[in-house]
């Protein structure tokens, strides 16, 4: 799996991504850790068939007993299907995920690690050398779902929103914006569900000071790449499925 | 690998399976009840002609109230075998994942890390393991225990119909109480040795 170190000065974000043996009907992820002294987080760990590969990366950085976090954006299959197994590998760890979806996500198996329900309004994680916010990003595309912004490194993991399917060979970085952007199209308008949701979420990111924004799926958005996703977005309708 | 989680399906169908088997022994088991009541109104009604027949009501009744416990129990006992199941799955699979863990993770610094975890899953598995052997066993000797019930009531709706045939007039509702009695008796017995010859041939 490729291992991509986006942010590093004092701690660090890491990007996994890529793997080259993951099965060709598997949608390709993006999972992203955030390494500090003592702790681990990882933000949307992926699904069951890439628990091994995912914590086979993850041991180039941190001890399990380490790895204390993990972060769920959503419900879906390929941000959290892997939960049992990380049950069982990190039985001390607490899992941040949306309250709505805790009755849902217990089904994956979620015995030991601790469940730290996310109310609608957002909340914060505090990992010591910095304090992440959970940035409510509802409907986009699950109706509970949050994106967690680092006022540090001004990262912005985006899950979902920002979102390209493409060849798992694809380069990590938005190279060229206006080529990017068939990529993109559709998985936004027909996941995507309300445009009232989406200009809300427009509105309150747009107040966040962002270098980077990294979604679940396809390259991540650098420097002035985040501002014209943004005016992408707001002019994007959602919600595709319903004219049909 | 293929077989191992095709024994794995079976174990889940097998153990699922059984609850629906049990229901139907419960309706059974009701039915039997009710037989009891009818063939004690009718007893009542026979007087002096359908004296022998009164007592057998009674172990009708007995019967059915003791196989409808026993189902309760089975049933208790087939949902812990369930959990116990799942939560076998979930471990071996950990057990299976953690195992390309450490094949994928040889250069990785902190791969010694996960070993002390892997040890201590290996035990929990074996443990339940153990514990899935345990509650099979117990639940085969449960179903057995149920047999009884199940012969006990052919040899009631036997002697039923000798008792009937001093009823005169009564006849023919006595024979149909027996009857129903015997049945009840020999679906009962069929289920259960359903359940039995299926768990048998889950390769444990």
């Amino acid at each position: 799996m490729k291992r991509t170190t986006l942010f590093d000065a004092g701690y660090q974000w890491i990007v996994f991504g890529r793997d080259p043996n993951k099965a060709e009907n598997l949608i390709d992820t993006n999972q992203y850790m955030i390494r500090t002294a003592n702790r681990c987080l990882l933000l949307d760990p992926g699904g069951t068939e890439l628990f091994a590969p995912m914590l086979a990366a993850a041991l180039h950085y941190a001890p399990v007993e380490e790895i204390t976090d993990l972060f769920a954006s959503h419900q879906d299959p390929d941000i959290i299907s892997s939960l049992g197994l990380w049950d069982q590998a990190l039985p001390q760890a607490r899992l941040h995920a949306p309250a709505i979806w805790e009755g849902f996500l217990r089904h994956f198996g979620c015995e030991k690690i601790e469940y730290v329900p996310i109310e609608d309004a957002g909340g914060t994680i505090d990992l010591g050398p910095v304090e992440l916010e959970l940035i409510p990003a509802h409907y986009l595309h699950s109706s509970g779902n949050f994106n967690v912004y680092d006022p540090k490194s001004k990262i912005l993991m985006s899950g979902d929103i920002g979102a390209a399917l493409e060849s798992p060979d694809a380069p990590m970085f938005v190279e060229d914006f206006s080529a990017h952007v068939e990529k993109m199209r559709f998985f936004h308008q027909r996941w995507m569900p309300s445009n009232r949701a989406k200009n809300d979420w427009i509105k309150r990111v747009r107040k966040l000071d962002i270098e980077m924004l990294a979604p679940q799926h396809g390259r991540i958005f650098k420097g002035d790449d985040v501002e014209r996703f943004l005016d992408w977005f707001e002019a994007l309708s959602v919600g595709s499925a319903v004219q049909v | 690998m293929k077989a191992h989680i095709e024994r794995k399906k079976s174990q889940f169908v097998v153990v699922a399976s059984i609850a629906t088997e049990l229901s139907d022994v419960m309706v059974v088991a009701k039915e039997i009840s009710l037989a009891a009541a009818n063939a004690k109104a009718i007893a009542y009604r026979a007087g002096e002609k359908a004296r022998g027949f009164q007592p057998i009501t009674d172990f009708i009744n007995e019967l059915a109230r003791e196989t409808i416990e026993l189902v309760n129990q089975i049933n208790e006992q087939a949902s812990a075998l369930y959990e116990t199941t799942v939560k076998e799955y979930r471990y071996e699979q950990a057990n299976k994942q953690f195992k390309t863990v450490s094949a994928l993770s040889c250069e990785a610094v902190y791969k010694d890390s996960l070993v002390p975890i892997a040890a201590q899953l290996e035990e929990e598995l074996e443990e339940m393991r153990y514990q899935f052997k345990n509650q099979v066993d117990q639940l085969l000797d449960q179903l057995s225990e149920i047999m009884h019930p199940a012969r006990a009531a052919r040899v009631i709706a036997a002697n039923s119909r000798i008792e009937a045939s001093q009823a005169g007039e009564f006849l023919q509702s006595l024979l149909t109480v027996a009857e129903s009695v015997d049945k009840a008796a020999e679906l009962m017995y069929t289920n259960v040795q359903r359940c039995r010859s299926s768990m048998a041939m889950m390769e444990l």
